[in-house]
């Protein structure tokens, strides 16, 4: 098959070229509509229970601006990295394809690693799931964000191994695609997370 | 079509594509971001308006990066746009729900 080979064999952007593959694409955004309202959902009960803190400490005392700030550069410049591998798949180069999707889910396990120390640090302060109707919904959303980015940086590694295994063709050019949409989609997530919960959570 | 049409057809799709739009779109995200963490550091604006900067940042920086990143500004993604559109309605609706008749 002339589409496993490398290089000028392969289609003009290959992850459109089959029907396959843009089937792929196309059921991928019905899946990130349902995310859309995945998020919203769990945006709305957080905004409708913020105020309801019971006994733990108030948002605008537990936030630490540093903190988010750090881990929105971490997580903007990750979605950067997938923008230069979708390029290099768009000249079909292999080797810096796989090097921009690894910087990727470094700054993924980055980004992760922050909030785990984040999440920890609230812990100390009182401030757990169960603690109130606000610590509750606030774990809800924000963790639910982590476990998309926990579950992208496995996906990632895993179409890493795909490329190394089989190259880039026809069959792994789409899952490429797809995959830094759906990074994308959680950096935006992440920047009306930011927005909603962190910053107007110190606006008082 | 001719092999030699497709090449050409590559190379200057290549040249549009080039990575200076994606760079452009990362400058105005930070810029976007610094702005609205500044706004909320400051403490200096008064509640309603850093409300407004904050709503109106996010707003831009998410259009920016799905118009460019997510290429929904490219041909053919109309259905993409409708369904993202459909999604966003659903969620406005919920917001509002959740914002003003909760605790009533």
């Amino acid at each position: 098959m002339s589409a496993h080979e490398l290089n000028g064999e392969l289609p003009h952007e290959p992850e459109k070229a089959t029907l396959e593959g843009r089937n792929k694409i196309l059921g991928f955004w019905l899946f990130l509509g349902a995310e859309t309202v995945l998020f919203g959902t769990l945006f709305s009960s957080y905004l409708a229970l913020r105020h309801n803190i019971g006994d733990g400490p108030p948002a605008s005392e537990l936030f630490e601006l540093p903190m988010t700030f750090a881990a929105t550069m971490i997580l903007l410049t990750s979605s950067l990295m997938s923008v230069f591998a979708v390029q290099a798949l768009h000249q079909k180069k292999v080797k810096p394809l796989i090097g921009w999707l690894i910087a990727t889910i470094v700054l993924g396990l980055g980004f992760l690693a922050l909030e785990v120390v984040e999440f920890l640090n609230y812990i100390d302060e009182g401030h757990k799931m169960p603690t109130s109707a606000f610590s509750s919904s606030f774990y809800t959303l924000v963790g639910f964000h982590g476990a998309h980015v926990a579950f992208g940086v496995l996906w990632i590694t895993l179409i890493i191994l795909q490329l190394l295994k089989k190259g880039l063709t026809v069959v792994t050019a789409p899952k490429v695609y797809v995959s830094a949409i759906y990074w994308h989609f959680i950096d935006v997530v992440w920047v009306f997370i930011f927005t909603v919960v962190y910053l107007m959570g110190k606006v008082v | 079509m001719s092999s030699n049409h497709s090449t050409h057809e590559q190379t200057t799709r290549h040249r549009h594509e080039g990575p200076k739009k994606h760079i452009v779109a990362f400058v105005l995200s930070l810029v976007l971001t610094i702005i609205a963490f500044a706004a909320v550091a400051s403490g200096e604006i008064n509640t309603t308006f850093t409300y407004i900067i904050l709503v109106g940042m996010a707003l831009v920086q998410v259009f920016v990066q799905m118009a460019f990143w997510m290429h929904m500004k490219d041909r053919g993604h109309l259905f993409p746009i409708m369904g993202i559109l459909f999604g966003v309605i659903v969620v406005f609706t919920m917001v509002i729900m959740a914002e003003y008749w909760v605790w009533w």
